[in-house]
């Protein structure tokens, strides 16, 4: 197309060109993009840049620099706690599959006829919308020994005196940081699959209702295969949310009892030690482990997408449900 | 055309990239060239009298977002301006100040006067910072003029200074029946004890869950040893500097004792039961109301317990319970201290100095706020009574060659004292898990140490 254009334009000059059907979708296109490119670049690529480029340097956020090559990543690898700090990640990731499952279950719920689901789906996304620093402080006072969890629970009949310290028992703190997290973030999960379940098509349901499909059917052979890109990108979201967790453990406990996550560290050496370097090259290492682990995960669904074409199901389902699953089977191949 | 539109797209934002950088650079640059030494000293400077009709506006940024809140600042303000009418100031208060404000200062517009950050080595003070005046010239009029100083210059005025103490409550100590102030690490347990058995206030409130709170033990450090260079010339070039008995040959005195005192409260369950839980702000009130017995924090707390509920007269400061050689020592030093701009303009420059010197010398905020005098002329607050007697040790800045070593040993090690709040916070977890002995923490403080003073050791 570009090509046809070209050989149409020598003989028009600029100020026609631009005048021309062409020309103002061009002009368009680049007013309307300078702008949020231009954000994308000074907030998100700079930024990248200069920090690769200082994981290179021994260096302070002020002062002089020296340059120190890969020393900054060797001593990443050879350090101990980066990677330790690591396996509490696995916390966390086991926290997303949580995440998720209780997610779709909640949509699931909500895209059907409920009473006050308005309400519900509001009061779930709410914890979105707050400020992650004071989500912090509320869970702070929240699990304080003697405050308001534990007075919930000895009113349904436990001993306070038993009660854990629920953020210094190094035993389960973890466990409840990950619950805060869940808390905080499953809004955003819950509004993009009811997003995607409300583009099921509803002709599906009724067939499948015809044929005798229970709401167990109904969720494993007509949803979730219709919403299975969406589920993988909240995956992968999620599990990379996993690897940088932060903030609950930066503002719960501070790091402390054994909560010290990656960001935690990478934070403290950055700031406290200013060694900025050493910071910069964790940052670039954990972008790595996110990428790695991310084409890990498209790997996967790629090879589960093959073995699903190549093994077609020949179960209790009926034809509508069949087709839903091969229509929306090739778009997530797509990606 | 895609690759038309893409072209110019790159062309359009690396121009107007280039163009940012470059402005900025260049007004920063003709700046920095015109500030010759044409402005008087601060010494030289009267304040009320020289000029009175300067017009000028600064902003000022500094780490007490309590005395924002509560206008003790604007008060300030309005007090200077009617010497001075035509100099606008704005206040900013940070929280997460040495952070913030060490990255602000990367730009070269942050503001006009800030609190100098000590995250900045010494040497490089004058790339950041005016130097105000020669150190002759003000040191035998002021305290800790030596603070901020390199070189003979000074770049920083004493905004307070502190003694480095642990706040108590009187009646507390009364009914638990300690007649008489500890003074060694055994006395000050054994007293903490009696708190614990014989009334219901917590005998030591670590503040754990706040951060900051935890690296008041820092500052016990120099005291600890009684020796004013030991902070920032001995302690970088002494392999095993937390080692029992180090430097005093003693294991009551010196850094592993103030961390001991720590551990050992804490694992005798002379602290609160769950550190992760402790609210600062509400702390102020507990301790004022008597549910607290005892906190470690610099002098500058005391005033704050005081306002925090009714019982003022009940809050009382003492200093750190180690005695060298039978002599109890403390810590005493420049808080933060106030720097202007290098970048500023000759008439913000001087407005600026003027505000400082207003601040420093005429208007009682370091009485005010419970602090050492600024000036040596300036009178001590009732509350550091206790103090009388009491050796101060100000820890004496390192010879202008080795005038970095010691913020280099530590934030190599990452045992960033006075900053760093992890290596305090590690004390409390391992006596609470009972996973670590202190001597094991020791052991890797240790090592980590013994690293960074050979790499940074003086040729």
């Amino acid at each position: 197309m570009s090509k046809s254009t070209a050989a149409a334009k020598p003989r028009k000059t600029f100020g026609q060109w631009l005048k021309s059907m062409r020309g103002q979708q061009i002009v368009c296109t680049i007013v309307f993009l300078v702008l949020p490119l231009l954000l994308l670049f000074t907030f998100t690529y700079l930024p990248f840049f200069k920090m690769v480029q200082f994981s290179f340097f021994d260096m302070r956020y002020i002062g002089r620099r020296t340059f120190v090559g890969l020393e900054n990543y060797i001593d990443v690898f050879t350090r101990d706690d980066c990677f330790q700090a690591l396996l509490l990640s696995l916390y966390y990731m086991a926290g997303s599959v949580v995440q998720m499952a209780l997610a779709l279950l909640f949509a699931t719920i909500l895209s059907f006829k409920v009473k006050g689901d308005k309400f519900f789906r509001g009061a779930l996304y709410f914890p979105c919308l707050i400020c992650g620093i004071s989500v912090g402080f509320i869970f702070k006072f929240f699990f304080t020994h003697g405050f308001v969890l534990d007075t919930l629970l000895s009113w349904v009949g436990f001993n306070v005196e038993a009660l854990p310290y629920w953020l210094r028992d190094e035993s389960i703190n973890n466990i409840v940081l990950v619950a805060c997290s869940i808390w905080k973030y499953i809004g955003t999960n819950i509004v993009m699959f009811i997003g995607a379940i409300a583009s099921v098509d509803s002709t599906l349901y009724e067939a499948a209702d015809i044929d005798g499909a229970n709401a167990w059917h109904r969720f494993k052979d007509i949803i979730l295969p219709s919403i299975r890109t969406i589920v993988v990108l909240n995956l992968i979201i999620s599990v990379s949310g996993a690897l940088s967790a932060f903030e609950m453990p930066y503002v719960v406990t501070g790091g402390g009892f054994g909560t010290s996550t990656y960001f935690v560290i990478m934070d403290k050496l950055a700031h406290t030690d200013q060694k900025v370097g050493l910071a910069s090259a964790m940052a670039v290492v954990l972008l790595l482990l996110i990428m790695i682990v991310t084409y890990a995960q498209k790997a996967v669904e790629r090879w589960m997408d093959k073995r699903d074409s190549r093994t077609p199901k020949a179960l209790v389902q009926t034809d509508p449900n069949t087709a839903a699953t091969a229509s929306s089977a090739s778009p997530a191949k797509v990606n | 055309m895609k690759k038309a539109i893409a072209l110019t797209l790159a062309a359009g934002l690396s121009v107007s990239l280039l163009a940012g950088c470059g402005s900025s650079q260049n007004s920063s640059g003709s700046q920095t060239g015109e500030s010759g030494s044409t402005l008087p000293a601060y010494n030289e400077l009267t304040v009320g009298e020289d000029y009175t009709d300067l017009k000028a506006e600064i902003k000022v940024i500094t780490n007490r977002t309590d005395l924002e809140g509560d206008g003790t600042l604007a008060g300030y303000v309005a007090a200077f301006q009617e010497m001075y009418p035509n100099i606008t100031i704005t206040n900013e208060t940070i929280t997460d100040y040495a952070n913030d404000m060490t990255t602000r200062l990367t730009n070269p517009d942050w503001g006009d006067v800030c609190m100098i950050p000590t995250t900045i080595p010494l040497p490089e003070l004058s790339d950041y910072f005016y130097p105000l005046c020669d150190l002759s010239a003000i040191e035998d009029e002021y305290n800790f003029a030596d603070n901020r100083a390199y070189d003979g210059k000074v770049y920083g005025i004493p905004s307070i200074c502190n003694a480095q103490g642990v706040v108590y409550n009187k009646a507390v100590f009364e009914e638990a029946g300690i007649t008489e102030l500890p003074t060694t690490p055994t006395e000050f347990l054994d007293a903490l004890q009696k708190i614990k058995d014989n009334t219901d206030a917590i005998p030591l409130y670590t503040n754990y869950a706040a951060g900051w709170t935890m690296t008041a033990w820092d500052a016990y450090i120099g005291g600890s040893t009684g020796d004013p260079n030991w902070m920032n010339v001995t302690m970088p070039q002494t392999h095993d500097a937390f080692a029992p008995g180090v430097p005093t040959g003693d294991s009551e005195s010196g850094p592993y004792a103030v961390f001991n005192v720590l551990y050992q409260a804490v694992k005798l369950g002379l602290t609160e039961d769950d550190p992760t839980t402790t609210d600062w702000e509400g702390s102020k009130t507990m301790m004022n109301n008597g549910e607290i017995g005892t906190m470690v924090l610099g002098s500058w707390a005391v005033v704050q317990m005081q306002q925090a509920g009714p019982n003022a007269d009940d809050i009382g400061y003492m200093p750190f319970p180690i005695s060298v050689d039978g002599v109890q020592y403390a810590s005493a030093g420049s808080d933060y201290c106030y720097g202007v701009n290098i970048n500023s303009s000759d008439d913000e420059k001087i407005a600026s100095m003027l505000y400082i010197k207003w601040l420093s010398e005429s208007s009682n905020f370091s009485y005010d706020q419970g602090g050492i005098p600024v000036l040596k002329s300036q009178e001590y607050p009732e509350t550091l009574a206790a103090f009388d007697g009491i050796e101060l040790v100000a820890d004496a800045p390192a010879p202008t060659e080795l005038a970095d070593l010691a913020s280099n040993v530590q934030q190599d090690a990452e045992l960033t004292l006075n900053a760093d709040e992890t290596h305090g916070k590690r004390v409390v977890e391992a006596a609470i898990n009972g996973d670590e002995t202190l001597d094991d923490i020791v052991a890797d403080w240790n090592a980590a140490w013994n690293d960074a003073v050979d790499r940074n050791a003086p040729q």
